[in-house]
């Protein structure tokens, strides 16, 4: 079973690889397409098996009366009206559309919202814990940009002027550009070798030792 | 008194946010129902968008209706996803999970080739392309800008994406007193690096601190409006 699987992930990875470097008229570009349409299927399939896991994880926390086992009951509450509304009625079914409106996107919000103090409170800790050159360039470069940006209601005098036409600019394109740049080089350096262990079996993600 | 749905919304909407911001103060129950809920609802409507959006249509459907049966190549093209389906729902049985190693296989193989082929035509190349483009002199002549002034930035560039890739150089070599260090000239460019690397997180920094307020702003205005809303409605 061990080897079948590699073999899968090994033959598979590397038909879509070829897929990338040949001309776009040959058979291999459709035989991507397929494999990649498969794996869009399957990759539903897990969204749901996700979701059976997570219900029979709080399920489980309710019949053994665990701690936060009222939580719970609200979690599978929720998580069986929209699977039910969602699958039955349809995703764009006015309930559905009112769970968005009026539960999932101002949460996310309000989470997003949270993370304005959230960040201020590390910015202090930061300051406090690592009062080195790094985090003064870590912050001095954060409030120099946010002021940049900021419709001051003053306008633009001298010598603040400076900051958004010139050390903002200046930060953002040149030395921000290159950071950028040298972390996503490394990023895709990664995932280069990351999908090259898993595609010869070096790092087994989907299970067997 | 009937309540509107966009009330009854607005009310709800209400509630989450007020649940959701007394995390402020400490770690409470109200905060913990409200995200117990959410991701409740999430997880229900993700799972209906992929049985709605994908499955149904992909797959359930053509052998609902019996389309399938009238082409069998169509029927072949189902008959792997379709057992891929069932070996992958048997992972959710702890005594059957083995067989869903083999579509986990699958798709990580696809998920590998698909990240490896993005990585180098999207990123490597593109990016490297760019880091050396800004020493173009003819087409920084041709837009107008300043010869010296590119050259002088177009180097500082080419330093920091060096030094950004030194810093996550770990490779280091054993010495004769014992001792495991690193090449001096590395050493030089990784601390030159972390400079670049601290500007470019206090941008980032100040992108989503700017986004997060913004949603902060959005939060208290809808609470401005909700209010407004229920004192008109008295």
């Amino acid at each position: 079973m061990r080897v079948f699987a590699v073999a899968i992930a090994f033959s598979v990875g590397l038909l879509v690889l070829l897929g990338y470097f040949v001309p776009s008229e040959t058979l291999l570009v459709d035989v991507r397409l397929v494999l990649v349409q498969w794996a869009v299927i399957l990759a539903a399939v897990a969204v749901l098996v996700g979701v059976l896991n997570l219900l029979g994880v709080h399920w489980q926390k309710i019949q053994r009366r665990q701690k936060g086992g009222a939580y719970s009951i609200l979690l599978i509450v929720s998580l069986f009206s929209a699977a039910v509304l969602g699958i039955f009625v349809g995703t764009d079914s006015p309930t559905l559309r009112f769970y968005l409106e009026a539960i999932i996107i101002p949460a996310e919000a309000t989470l997003m919202a949270l993370l304005a103090v959230t960040l201020v409170y590390a910015s202090a800790r930061l300051l406090r814990h690592r009062p080195d050159l790094m985090s003064f360039l870590f912050l001095g470069t954060a409030v120099i940009t946010l002021f940049a940006a900021a419709p001051l209601p003053f306008g633009k005098v001298p010598p603040l002027n400076l900051l958004s036409d010139f050390l903002s600019p200046w930060l953002t394109q040149v030395f921000a550009t290159a950071g950028s740049r040298g972390i996503l080089i490394g990023i895709a350096l990664g995932a280069i070798t990351t999908g090259l262990r898993a595609m010869f079996g070096i790092d087994r993600q989907y299970g067997g030792n | 008194m009937a309540i509107s749905s966009e009330l009854l919304s607005a009310i709800i909407s209400f509630l989450m946010t007020i649940f959701i911001l007394s995390y402020l103060i400490r770690d409470n129950p109200l905060f913990r129902a409200a995200i117990y809920v959410f991701v409740g609802i999430s997880a229900g409507y993700v799972a209906a968008v992929a049985w709605r959006q994908v499955l149904f249509p992909l797959l359930i459907e053509p052998i609902w209706t019996g389309a399938v049966f009238s082409n069998p190549a169509q029927a072949i093209l189902l008959f792997f996803p379709l057992i891929g389906s069932a070996f992958l729902l048997t992972k959710v049985s702890p005594r059957l999970g083995g067989l869903g190693h083999l579509p986990m296989a699958y798709l990580v193989g696809i998920g590998a080739g698909v990240t490896i082929g993005g990585a180098v035509l999207g990123t490597l190349i593109p990016q490297i392309n760019s880091t050396f483009e800004a020493f173009d002199l003819e087409l920084a002549a041709a837009s107008g800008r300043n010869l010296l002034l590119t050259t002088v930035n177009s180097s500082i560039m080419l330093l920091g994406v060096i030094g950004t890739l030194a810093y996550f150089h770990f490779g280091a070599r054993l010495h004769s007193d014992g001792s495991v260090r690193r090449n001096v000239f590395i050493n030089i460019l990784t601390w030159v690096g972390r400079i670049y690397i601290a500007i470019t997180f206090g941008v980032l920094f100040a992108g989503v601190y700017s986004a997060a307020l913004t949603a902060l702003i959005e939060r208290i205005d809808s609470m401005r409006i909700f209010f407004n809303q229920i004192t008109l409605s008295l």
